[in-house]
């Protein structure tokens, strides 16, 4: 028997992204299970599927006989168009049952640029939007990801959000609600139970006060909430659940292979870098475990290509183990070994001789600044003779297209640091120049890409003023003005939609009704360019008295209470302030294996980090 | 390199009808690797699998009678190479047969379709699809390409069309068709339907299209 939507796919874009029935999706019985889970992710299929903790959060909760968790995405806008017009509420691919059938309404928070999204799925969902308009046990709308560090901008839809990382603390959630569902308790009799588990964030539990300046006074703690919100964290990366399987697509995705996780957390802690504090401690999976995992997925999903997966895969303690255990089998099964994420400093001959055995793609350094002075300020510690040298290395192993990742607006940067930026590329030119065996005839290539600095919660840039929409723009002009050479191309981001990162990022509650005020004024898909809305989004600002530029352009004082400090990454606040302080002196810090600077995130993982022998 | 051409009969129906043909091959690429079918990679700097199909199907259409053929470089019976397939294959799409090629794709002259068209008014439809068939021609537009120009062009198909049956039912009409297939005078499904329609009082509300049968010019089956 045909549903109803099926029909609507003829005639959108890619409808093989809607139907479902890829190898690998999970279909049950939905009498035989105790709770559904339609897991979303608010933006495109192929982005979402090619997100790795969706992944690995579908396999867990499909490992259990007595839950079934399903896919949903974003339709795209000619898709939505005819389900609105149909009266088609937004389901869940494996049944094609309407979300709000569903127990548990799980979203994953990637980026700010995605939350108009998870209000425009709600409503295609015939979901109320608001947590307190949904009065029955369920469905309840959870959130988790790198952004429920600070979902304060989210709290009013949202009845829980899971801080920290989500394997152990799904499982948990399921078996309560299983609970509470055969009690048949209340809502708010189940999230008093939901809030004394660890890592478990109740919004509606914690009463929000603001001074007259509009900054935050108090977050208070009521009925079983805990003061501080500590986030999960897995002990032992070697024992805890990996899939065996992926959902394989139809249709191209972002990024299209198997992944294999190598680690989590990160050494460096460049002073910018949110996912380089938000993710500590460092725990390091074993090579052999990587290996097996890497091959298991391989054989089940027919991929051709396997991507290790960190967040900088060079500093992974075991990887000139793991990459020739890896190389032992995967080229015989003509199977390509990709390597993102790697360092220009610690980028290896003898890793070369071994990329060289894989093959060949662009190379991409992220020096993040154009001069040393910056560099030092935000801690990457990499030094232009790196950049350059790896550079020169590259070259000579036949590379002709070098990318260079920047960063525009961090703090204390100035028109000569921007400037920096264009003559480190040229130098990078004049590298290939020199080099006596450049293959003949072919030019050479840098891409320069430009980002735009957002603060973010967790970094020791915490407090920071972002630049302003018009002294990007001046910077970005000055920029252009300092490149001289036809071999360099330049690309940045809009400066607006980082502007709305930033005030996201760093939001309070106030900016609840801003959201909901720009969705209903047609704001979705702000990630795109093409559908991103800045003039409804600050008539959203108006119409609400917010003022955007107190989240995104002010400086916090250090006394000052953030909208996120009910919530507990380990770090110290602290460690984060005297690294703040280090920045303004241009002085770096050591990584965590010269030297520990006792951040404090090992406290949540019984004192244990990797990076610590 | 000695390699055994082999060719798969597969069915693609249901909800697969919404994958379209450069997904179809990269999830048939796929499908061989999980089943680990000794296959024959093209030398040179980046092998990739020998595959190729007898002609593409148009997404949105199911299908009884696809194949496609693969080399091999080891042993494998062809029973034992169905089912490793057909358990590496997602849902809605069956393994029919694996055989020794008999006849080149390009032999394919003929394709038999069966289209249930809905509408409110099966009556004056089924009325309109038949004065359509009763004229001397049936013009559809073709997109074509004029060098790099993409052009419209109007070609009469009512010579492509070989049998047709048309009968009605509670919630529409059901056709069933035989036309010209194959590389010079293949006839779209979808393009069919339009012309067939554009004139008919009622509006079809959806369609469904099965690709029942290829076959040679002398009547029998492609295999």
């Amino acid at each position: 028997m045909r549903k109803e939507w099926e029909y609507l796919l003829d005639g959108v874009q890619k409808p093989a992204r809607y139907t479902g029935g890829e190898l690998g999706s999970v279909v049950k019985d939905k009498a035989q299970v105790k709770v559904r889970y339609a897991f979303c992710f608010p933006d495109s299929y192929e982005i979402g599927m090619s997100h790795l903790g969706m992944k690995i959060l579908y396999g867990l909760v499909n490992e259990r006989a007595d839950a079934w968790c399903e896919r949903v995405f974003a339709p795209w806008v000619d898709m939505e168009e005819k389900m609105r017009a149909n009266g088609v509420p937004l389901y869940a691919l494996e049944s094609g049952d309407p979300i709000s059938e569903f127990d548990l309404i799980g979203f994953t928070l990637q980026y700010e640029l995605s939350y108009s999204n998870v209000l425009n799925m709600l409503d295609l969902g015939n979901v109320p939007l608001r947590s307190r308009d949904r009065t029955a046990l369920t469905p309840l709308v959870i959130g988790g990801g790198p952004c429920a560090c600070n979902p304060e901008p989210l709290a009013d839809f949202f009845d829980i959000f899971l801080p920290g990382e989500g394997e152990e603390v799904t499982n948990e959630l399921i078996d309560l609600l299983i609970a509470h569902k055969e009690k048949g308790s209340t809502k708010l009799e189940f999230l008093r139970d939901a809030a004394k588990i660890e890592g478990v964030y109740v919004p509606a539990f914690y009463d929000v006060s603001y001074h007259a300046d509009g900054t935050l006074k108090a977050v208070t703690p009521k009925e079983t909430a805990p003061a501080k919100v500590k986030k999960r964290v897995i002990a032992d990366l070697d024992s805890v659940y990996f899939p065996k399987q992926f959902v394989v697509p139809f249709v191209d995705v972002v990024h299209d292979r198997a992944v294999a996780e190598v680690f989590r957390g990160c050494i460096r802690g460049c002073r910018f870098c949110q996912a380089g504090f938000i993710y500590r401690p460092i725990r390091e999976k074993s090579s052999d475990t990587v290996n097996r995992q890497a091959k298991a997925l391989c054989e089940s999903t027919g991929y051709d290509e396997i991507s290790l997966c960190s967040l900088s895969t060079s500093d992974y303690s075991e990887v000139e183990t793991l990459l020739p255990q890896l190389l032992s089998w995967a080229p015989d099964e003509k199977i390509n070994v990709s390597l993102p994420s790697l360092r220009v400093d610690n980028f290896s001959e003898s890793l070369m001789e071994e990329l060289k055995k894989v093959r060949k793609s662009g190379l991409t350094f992220a020096p993040e600044a154009g001069t040393q002075r910056l560099r030092d300020a935000i801690n990457k510690n990499v030094t232009e003779e790196e950049v350059l040298g790896t550079a020169a290395q590259a070259f000579r192993g036949g590379w002709t297209s070098v990318k260079l990742y920047f960063m525009m607006g961090l703090p204390t940067e100035t028109l000569e640091d921007v400037a920096g930026i264009a003559e480190l590329a040229q130098k990078v030119v004049n590298e290939f120049y020199h080099n006596p065996d450049k293959p003949k005839g072919k030019g050479v290539t840098v891409s320069v890409s430009v980002a735009s600095f957002v603060p973010k919660p967790f970094t020791p840039f915490q407090w920071e003023p972002q630049d302003t929409m018009e002294q990007l723009a001046e910077k970005q002009k000055h920029l252009m003005e300092s490149v001289h050479s036809g071999k360099i191309r330049v690309s940045w981001h809009q400066p607006h939609t980082s502007f709305l990162e930033g005030v996201f990022a760093r939001g309070d509650r106030k900016l609840c009704d801003v959201l909901e005020e720009a969705w209903k004024r047609g704001c979705k898909f702000d990630g795109w360019d093409e559908f991103f809305r800045f003039d409804d989004w600050m008539q959203a600002f108006e119409a609400c008295g917010v003022d955007p530029a107190f989240y995104a352009n002010r400086c916090r004082d250090f006394s000052e209470l953030l909208p996120w400090e009910h919530l507990d990454y380990g770090i110290r606040r602290a460690f984060l302030e005297e690294e703040n302080r280090r920045a303004h002196e241009s002085v770096t810090s050591p990584n965590c294996r010269q030297k520990c600077s006792a951040c404090g995130a090992a406290r949540l993982n019984g004192g244990h980090c990797d990076a610590i022998q | 390199m000695q390699f055994n051409e082999v060719r798969i009969f597969f069915t693609k129906t249901g909800m697969a009808k919404y994958i379209s043909h450069l997904d179809l091959m990269r999830c048939m690429t796929r499908a061989l690797r999980r089943a680990q079918i000794p296959l024959w990679y093209t030398e040179g700097y980046n092998p990739h699998l020998f595959m190729t199909f007898a002609r593409p199907l148009p997404l949105g259409v199911e299908s009884l009678c696809e194949s496609m053929d693969i080399r091999l470089v080891g042993e494998m019976t062809f029973r034992e190479m169905k089912t490793r397939l057909s358990d590496a294959l997602p849902r809605d799409i069956t393994v029919v047969r694996v055989a020794k090629p008999v006849h080149k794709p390009t032999e394919i002259a003929f394709a038999d379709y069966e289209m249930q068209l809905y509408t409110d008014d099966p009556a004056a439809l089924l009325q309109a699809m038949e004065t359509r068939f009763a004229a001397d021609t049936l013009p559809v537009l073709k997109k074509a390409k004029q060098g790099k120009r993409r052009v419209e062009k109007e070609t009469d198909i009512k010579p492509n069309i070989l049998a047709f049956d048309l009968a009605q039912h509670d919630d529409g009409v059901t056709l069933t068709v035989r036309v010209t297939a194959g590389d010079q005078n293949n006839v779209s499904p979808a393009l069919l339907l339009d012309a067939l329609t554009e004139n008919a009082p009622v509006a079809v509300k959806h369609t469904d299209i099965l690709k029942r049968r290829v076959l040679l010019a002398n009547g029998e089956a492609f295999c």
